[in-house]
């Protein structure tokens, strides 16, 4: 198995505030990672960091090989569309969808490569297939689809080109437990070939068993490592909900 | 009156407001700047005709495409000026507003320093003549500058609605940290519309230097009505713009013919007012009021 | 307060009282402000004083808080003395100029910066003053004083006119709309033939120079006349932003009206108050320069003439007076000493106005608060780097800690860690597995003591999954109702082993800080 990611000593924040402090974490091609953690531990802010969505940011962050964070101050998302373009597709917590285009232009701009663009309408059958209520709003614009359905578009959007690594940002969030649960099988479906998929989630027990590992983040360092699932890490995650 | 008269005029005024329009509301929503620097443009193209037809050619088609090919230019030239710095700032939309009107200061005055006070005139590009369609006469003039605005504008719209760019535009103009998330370059992307916008302003000088002389000046009138009527339009809504457009062209033929050229900035301002006290956000807002 | 009336009393007599130094209570004492005097008939005044002893030295300092009026005095007096004194009839002429632009622009900056209506229709506000009192002298044969008394009648008028659209539209919108408006009366003027069009403006206004002055004589009165109004202006801003409609303005900035709403203040109301306010002060500028001039000119409402002026508040800095006033004095001296260059002067000055608003945040007077800025997220982002490199504390950010005992306390710490680092070895760690509790070395007792030392929050702990059977490690979380979490998979079978594996991981924690 291949490194697919490699982070090092990643600390990222905002102006004066640094969130994540010296975390490391190594992705292989074929792996589902679950990142687990409270709220406003740094879950969402190592996905961004990424792709280059912090404020500044410091360390190594290694895609395929090539370098693709390394230490900046400048302005948030100045590179984001490049290191988008290497094969990285975050799927953002806020959604940050296009509320007046409709359905089938979210999904359409998601295929930014020319090869994934002339593909579009068959690539939008594949998505309409992992998520098969889109099928009938493919007109309706975004901004009147409800939550879950926002969810779907966003996910749907990421996966038009062919994104290796796929980051995915608190899928459950905001959504009915049963819905949130349909939408993780739904992720658990996708095929990732020879790419990987790292899920930021709060809810530890949507993951549990479906994720080779689960790695937890605590006040913006990671916590047990690359192991295995930590028994009384999720004991004690249950207990905190 | 003569109706024909008044709905040829209104059609042509409306299609040279509607490229100015559309242009300011084009970079209003997807960038969040407003081109004050618009009339510097559209001056600007209106010499890059002339010194085409001077240099190169008279043939309508090489000067038009003179002054399209300069109006992109000089977008280009206020983009990486007032929008690639600023973008990321603080205070962003005061500070770009600021500077694309210091760039209509620098660059009109260069344009005096440079072409001297005298004015300049633009050949006849559709040539000298006029149809007569049962009792109605249309010059060739207006129907030269309505088929090439119409033109331009469908071109635009289709590019808009069709092409990957035009997707990855209207998605800026929605969320522009989404839009980074789907391989969307900020920066290349405002260039290009910069470019296209500029593109279309200066179309609009050739056109209208057709019926007034290029001079350095030449872009403050048109710069006033294009954002009166994109205001009225409603900022950042293309359908708004161009109902705007056909309501003020209106508007301005029917008070030449009725009262006298004097009173045409008059009734469009009291006409702007009286929208924008309605809507305060303009025509388009006003549509969206009724789809609800 | 019993050293209330001293006239000296910085620096109190530092006396011994035992070992330490006494250091007598200052006049208000801590972080309050005083004042020497207060303006006649008002709770007002002005230079606030503050004493306070110097954090380093600890000595006794006064200092006047705000500064800017000794500034102001001092720049008035150099006006009022240095252009009548040295200049010739044209220096005193450009005088004329920036002190009217002055005034203009600190009743602009009324508008921008207390209302919050990014207006550019300013000039053409004085113009429709300038052009309504000259033609009421031109036409009706009005005096100069009863032109002035009109002016801001004009201005107000005008002012009720295009604050009708202000009360719906919003920021950029208005603005956009205010150009429209001074492009729409420059055609009107430049078409109207009983406004002068065939002159290039109206003229044959009275005038305030009396018939048997000399033409210095005339242009200096003009002059101090064009200073008064600038000092009439100022007065007028601070008084307005000092009274209640200016603190209702500052409840409610852009974009947090809601908030100033909620709190039952009528924001839109004040609003178009100051506005007002300002478009008769305009009026009244229009009305001077009328008979400063015998007439008006279309040029009061060229887009040029807007965007001098605009330039003028963004080099100097928008929404401060001395800013207003610096950047007139810059773009009118630029505008005088290049008038041979032409149009260039103008592209200078553009390009002046164009760099400021690309580099600076808020003209040259925001260039000081702007590197301070720049040089604190610098060293905060450093800093966030850099954090966890032991208790060092660099000179220039020991200013900023507060409690200055939390510097020591850390230098202490970081010695202590360097002296502790060099006890540890192996024997000491196998001491700790294999002996008992009460017969340990003194190093080791040194070494666990500092560990023991360690602030709650964060400390490890060994929890008991099964008796005799299973421990692991924790960490404490320091905060009540907050379970400890885990650290790593390891199990320990007994308490003692589990006892070492947290020695052991403090060692390691005190080995890499």
């Amino acid at each position: 198995m291949t490194d697919l990611l490699r982070v090092e000593n990643l600390s990222a924040g905002y102006g004066p505030l640094g969130v994540l402090h010296n975390v490391s974490l190594t992705v292989r091609a074929g792996e589902r990672i679950g990142i687990v953690g409270l709220n406003g531990h740094g879950k969402s802010t190592l996905l961004k960091a990424i792709v280059g969505l912090t404020g500044w940011q410091s360390g190594s962050i290694q895609y395929n090989g090539v370098e693709i964070g390394g230490t900046r101050s400048q302005g948030p998302g100045r590179n984001t569309h490049k290191i988008v373009r290497m094969g990285l597709s975050l799927m953002p917590q806020g959604d940050a969808l296009f509320h007046g285009l409709t359905v089938s232009d979210h999904l359409d701009s998601g295929a930014y490569t020319p090869k994934a663009w002339r593909e579009r309408k068959q690539r939008r059958e594949r998505i309409l297939s992992i998520f098969p209520p889109l099928e009938k709003l493919l007109a309706q614009p975004v901004g009147k689809l409800s939550g879950g359905e926002r969810r779907m578009v966003s996910i749907g959007r990421g996966l038009m080109d062919d994104a290796k690594l796929l980051l995915i940002d608190e899928p459950s969030l905001g959504l009915a437990p049963k819905i949130s649960k349909g939408l993780v099988e739904a992720l658990m479906q996708i095929d990732l070939r020879d790419g990987a998929m790292v899920i930021a989630e709060q809810n530890i027990s949507l993951l549990e068993g479906k994720v080779s590992r689960l790695v937890g983040l605590h006040a913006g360092k990671l916590k047990g490592g690359a192991t295995a699932p930590d028994a009384l890490l999720s004991e004690h995650m249950h207990h905190r909900h | 009156m003569d109706p024909y008269y008044v709905a040829l005029t209104t059609i042509t005024l409306a299609s040279i407001y509607g490229l100015l329009a559309l242009g300011i509301s084009i970079i209003w929503s997807s960038l969040g700047m407003i081109n004050m620097a618009q009339g510097f443009t559209f001056a600007l193209s209106g010499y890059g005709a002339w010194l085409v037809s001077q240099y190169i050619g008279t043939n309508g088609v090489v000067v038009v495409a003179g002054g399209v090919l300069t109006g992109a230019l000089a977008g280009a030239l206020v983009g990486g000026i007032a929008f690639i710095p600023l973008y990321d700032k603080p205070n962003f939309p005061l500070r770009s507003l600021i500077a694309t009107l210091a760039i209509a200061m620098l660059g009109s005055q260069s344009l005096l320093y440079w072409f001297g006070p005298r004015v300049k005139a633009l050949p006849k590009v559709f040539g000298v003549g006029s149809i007569h369609i049962g009792s109605a006469v249309a010059s060739y003039d207006k129907i030269g500058t309505i088929v090439c605005s119409a033109a331009l504008l469908l071109i635009t719209l289709a590019w808009m609605k069709r092409s990957r760019r035009g997707l990855e535009i209207r998605a800026m103009m929605q969320n522009p940290e989404g839009a980074a998330l789907v391989g969307v370059g900020l920066r290349s992307t405002a260039m290009s519309v910069m470019m296209m916008t500029g593109a279309m302003t200066g179309l609009a000088a050739v056109l209208l230097s057709q019926n007034f002389f290029v001079s350095p000046f030449a872009g403050t009138m048109p710069l006033v009505k294009g954002m009166v009527v994109a205001l009225a339009g409603g900022l950042g809504s293309v359908a708004g713009a161009l109902i705007a457009a056909l309501l003020i062209g209106l508007i301005e033929a029917m008070t030449a013919v009725e009262l006298g050229g004097q009173y045409v900035l008059i009734t469009q301002f009291a006409f702007i007012i009286a929208v924008l006290l309605v809507r305060p956000r303009g025509i388009a807002g006003m549509i969206e009021h009724t789809r609800e | 307060m019993s050293t209330g009336q001293q006239s000296t009393p910085a620096t109190p007599e530092i006396g011994l009282v035992g070992r330490s130094r006494l250091l007598p209570p200052l006049r208000a004492h801590g972080d309050r402000t005083w004042r020497r005097w207060r303006v006649p008939f008002t709770q007002r005044g002005a230079l606030d004083y503050i004493t306070a002893f110097n954090p380093i030295s600890l000595v006794a300092e006064r200092r006047i808080v705000d500064k800017r009026l000794l500034w102001w005095l001092a720049a008035l007096l150099v006006l009022v003395i240095v252009p009548p004194l040295f200049g010739n009839d044209s220096f005193i002429g450009a005088g004329t100029t920036f002190a009217m632009f002055s005034a203009i622009n600190i009743v602009w900056m009324l508008t921008i910066g207390t209302a919050g209506i990014f207006s550019l229709a300013t000039l053409a506000v004085v113009g429709v003053g300038a052009y309504g009192t000259a033609y009421l002298s031109v036409y009706w044969g009005f005096p100069w004083w009863a032109m002035w008394i009109a002016g801001p009648f004009f201005g107000a008028g005008f002012g009720v006119l295009i604050a009708l659209p202000a009360i719906r539209l919003e920021g950029f919108y208005y603005a956009l709309l205010t150009v429209g408006v001074a492009e729409l009366c420059r055609v009107w003027v430049v078409q109207s033939r009983t406004l002068g069009a065939a002159n290039n403006g109206l003229y044959g206004a009275d005038g305030f120079v009396p018939a048997d002055m000399s033409t210095t004589g005339g242009i200096t009165l003009g002059y101090f006349l064009a200073l008064a109004m600038m000092v009439a202006a100022l007065a007028l801003y601070t008084y307005v932003n000092g009274q209640r409609l200016g603190r209702l303005l500052r409840a409610a900035p852009e974009k947090h009206e809601a908030f100033a709403e909620a709190l039952g203040i009528n924001y839109r109301a004040a609003r178009i108050q100051v506005f007002l306010i300002s478009s008769a002060a305009l009026g009244f500028v229009g009305a001077f320069y009328a008979t400063l001039l015998h007439g008006a000119s279309p040029s009061l409402f060229t887009m040029d003439q807007l965007l001098l002026l605009l330039a003028m508040i963004v080099i100097g800095g928008i929404g401060t007076t001395e800013g207003a006033v610096a950047g007139t004095l810059i773009v009118v001296l630029l505008d005088k000493v290049f008038i041979g260059l032409g149009p260039l002067r103008l592209v200078l000055i553009g390009a002046i106005m164009l760099g400021t608003v690309l580099f600076l945040r808020g003209g040259i007077f925001g260039v000081a608060a702007q590197f301070k800025n720049w040089t604190a997220k610098r060293r905060s982002e450093r800093r966030a780097v850099s954090r966890g490199k032991g208790g060092i504390v660099m000179p220039e950010e020991a200013t900023e800690i507060h409690d200055k005992q939390n510097i020591a306390i850390g230098l202490f710490q970081l010695r202590l860690r360097g002296e502790l680092k060099a006890l540890v070895n192996d024997a000491l760690i196998e001491e700790h597995r294999t002996t008992p509790r009460s017969r340990r070395s003194d190093n080791l007792e040194r070494v666990l003591n500092y560990f023991r030392m360690a602030p709650m929050a964060e400390k490890y702990g060994v929890l008991m999954v099964k008796p005799f059977a299973e421990y692991r490690i924790v960490a404490i979380s320091g905060r009540r109702g907050v379970p400890p979490r885990a650290v790593d998979d390891q199990m320990f079978t007994t308490p003692e082993d589990a006892d070492h594996g947290v020695f052991l991981k403090r060692v390691q924690d005190l080995m890499e800080s």
